[in-house]
């Protein structure tokens, strides 16, 4: 129970933190932090994150409503890289998505996601703290 | 309590305990035999996860406990980590800090170590424990049964030593016991049942036949009872009908002497003649209360002294008898004891005339025979008790290897022969 507290406390925080910066922080689910935000150009995102057997799920999505644009991507815990790779946007939304489970370690764990359009240059990177 | 002394009930109550102490030996053996074998499968499982699956995959910067690192590793092997009954998966470094575990809140805690596990991190090899479910590490695990928890090492990209751990489901253990112990069962049960089912028929027949000969056996005791009785009553009868009755008339026609102020001479010769009668009556019943010792005073005097009581019957007896020196004791008792049966027999029931006793021997032979002209019987004929005893040692003298020949017909006298090899 008193870890739940100190992690709503953390994701009010972080909900707060994103708002002054041009990002919203909302919790979902009862147990899920969502971020979401613009890049730096049209394209928006979003960075969610929520408990999974002892670990933590994060997605990242990125929305740009144009298909067939190549995105390389990268995913940081607590600073350290737990992933990276490239994707292509596509269906209606002109969107992609990747999903990684990072193990959930004692104290708040950051989680810090970053988009950059290959051909464009566009960034987009937020971060989730759970 | 009579069903306790029962041979059968108390070879089946045996045969019950024995099966009973035989399957609880077969289960500590299971019991044995499967955690060794749980142990050496746990062990080569262990080996193979460490070798094969965790050591490629542990990537640089776990050993420093970096986030990514860790989920890089824990996406990587963790499902291919917990395979079959692994419950749960530990890897420490030197100083006790567990660098990964699939119990997230595990990681980068840190325990103190054991002796066993600094000696395989620092020499290497393998150990295996049941685990000591009240220590801190093992917090995760206090749910389950018991574990079995084998440990390795493997090495990290940067060289460090860690220690692999990995703990298993005790569950297995009992599971493989109850194999081993079903595997052992119809050879041990099925067995042992089928010896005892085979054994009681057996022993059934045996105790019946055990039974029967101590029912002989107590039959032939009490018939020797029974005969030493009826012996004693022979020897105070023969006493009281002969010795006694002679030396009461001596001692009467002493006194009557005395009396008449002293005997005839030829008085006196008569009472002389009647206690020697008496000494040599008595003579004759001692041989035949104790048989002489024939290697000493030889079997001719001693079957002087059994015939010594045929005058008084008026009976005209001969004896011949071959020195017996070189014939075993045995041999030589048998002879006498026959010669003593026939000589009784003749001088009882024959009334006879003549008797001739003659014991002589050519080589090994020993042949003896007691004739006399009484007046026979039919040797056919089934109620005849007469050479009763004769019949009754047919069974020794054929035992010694000798043949036993009576012959004898109503008015034609008895001819008793004895043929014995002597050893």
């Amino acid at each position: 129970m008193e870890h739940s507290r100190y992690r709503l406390a953390v994701a009010t925080f972080a909900t707060l933190a994103f708002v002054v910066a041009g990002t919203s922080a909302s919790v979902a689910n009862d147990d899920d932090v969502v971020v979401d935000g613009n890049c730096s150009k049209r394209a928006e995102y979003q960075l969610k994150a929520s408990p999974e057997d002892g670990r933590l799920e994060i997605e990242g999505e990125v929305d740009s409503n144009r298909v067939g644009q190549t995105w390389r991507w990268k995913l940081w815990h607590n600073g350290s890289l737990t992933g990276k790779g490239t994707r292509r946007t596509k269906g209606d939304s002109g969107s992609f998505e990747v999903r990684r489970v990072i193990v959930d370690m004692a104290g708040t764990d950051w989680s810090t996601f970053k988009a950059r359009n290959i051909r464009s240059g566009e960034i987009c990177r937020g971060v989730v703290g759970y | 309590m009579r069903l306790l002394r029962n041979p059968l009930a108390q070879f089946l109550g045996a045969g019950i305990l024995i099966i009973v102490v035989a399957m609880l030996a077969v289960l500590r053996l299971s019991d044995t035999a499967a955690q060794e074998e749980a142990i050496d499968d746990a062990v080569a499982t262990t080996e193979l996860l460490a070798e094969s699956v965790a050591e490629p995959a542990i990537p640089r910067g776990l050993v420093d406990g970096d986030p990514g690192a860790i989920d890089r590793f824990d996406r990587a092997v963790s499902e291919r980590l917990l395979v079959g009954d692994v419950q749960r998966i530990k890897i420490w470094n030197k100083d006790g800090r567990i660098v990964y575990s699939d119990e997230t809140e595990l990681i980068n805690q840190t325990f103190a170590f054991g002796g066993e596990e600094l000696a395989v991190l620092t020499a290497g090899g393998h150990d295996a424990e049941q685990s000591d479910l009240a220590k801190p590490e093992n917090q995760f695990e206090r749910s389950s049964g018991g574990l079995l928890e084998v440990y390795t090492r493997i090495w990290s990209p940067e060289g460090v030593p860690l220690l692999f751990e990995v703990y298993y489901s005790a569950e297995d253990i009992e599971d493989r016991k109850a194999r081993v112990f079903s595997a052992f069962r119809p050879i041990t049960l099925g067995g042992m049942t089928a010896l005892v089912v085979a054994a009681v028929p057996l022993l059934w027949v045996l105790t019946r036949r055990l039974d029967r000969t101590a029912r002989d056996r107590e039959r032939l005791l009490r018939s020797a009872v029974d005969a030493s009785l009826a012996e004693r009553r022979r020897i105070a009868r023969d006493l009281h009908d002969t010795v006694v009755q002679d030396l009461a008339g001596t001692a009467f026609a002493l006194s009557a002497s005395a009396r008449d102020g002293g005997a005839a001479r030829d008085e006196l010769d008569r009472m002389g003649r009647s206690v020697r009668s008496s000494l040599r009556s008595l003579r004759s019943l001692l041989v035949e209360i104790l048989p002489p010792n024939l290697a000493t005073s030889g079997l001719h005097a001693a079957l002087e002294d059994l015939v010594a009581t045929a005058a008084n019957r008026g009976v005209i007896v001969e004896v011949e008898a071959d020195d017996l020196e070189g014939v075993d004791n045995n041999t030589a008792g048998l002879v006498w004891r026959v010669a003593q049966e026939a000589v009784r027999n003749t001088l009882r029931h024959a009334e006879a005339e003549h008797l001739h006793v003659r014991v002589t021997t050519a080589g090994p032979t020993v042949l003896l025979e007691v004739i006399d002209d009484g007046r026979g019987f039919d040797p056919n004929e089934a109620g005849d008790r007469t050479h009763f005893g004769l019949r009754g040692m047919e069974s020794l003298i054929h035992d010694a290897g000798g043949h036993l020949e009576v012959t004898s017909a109503p008015g034609q006298g008895t001819r008793v022969r004895l043929q014995l090899e002597a050893r």
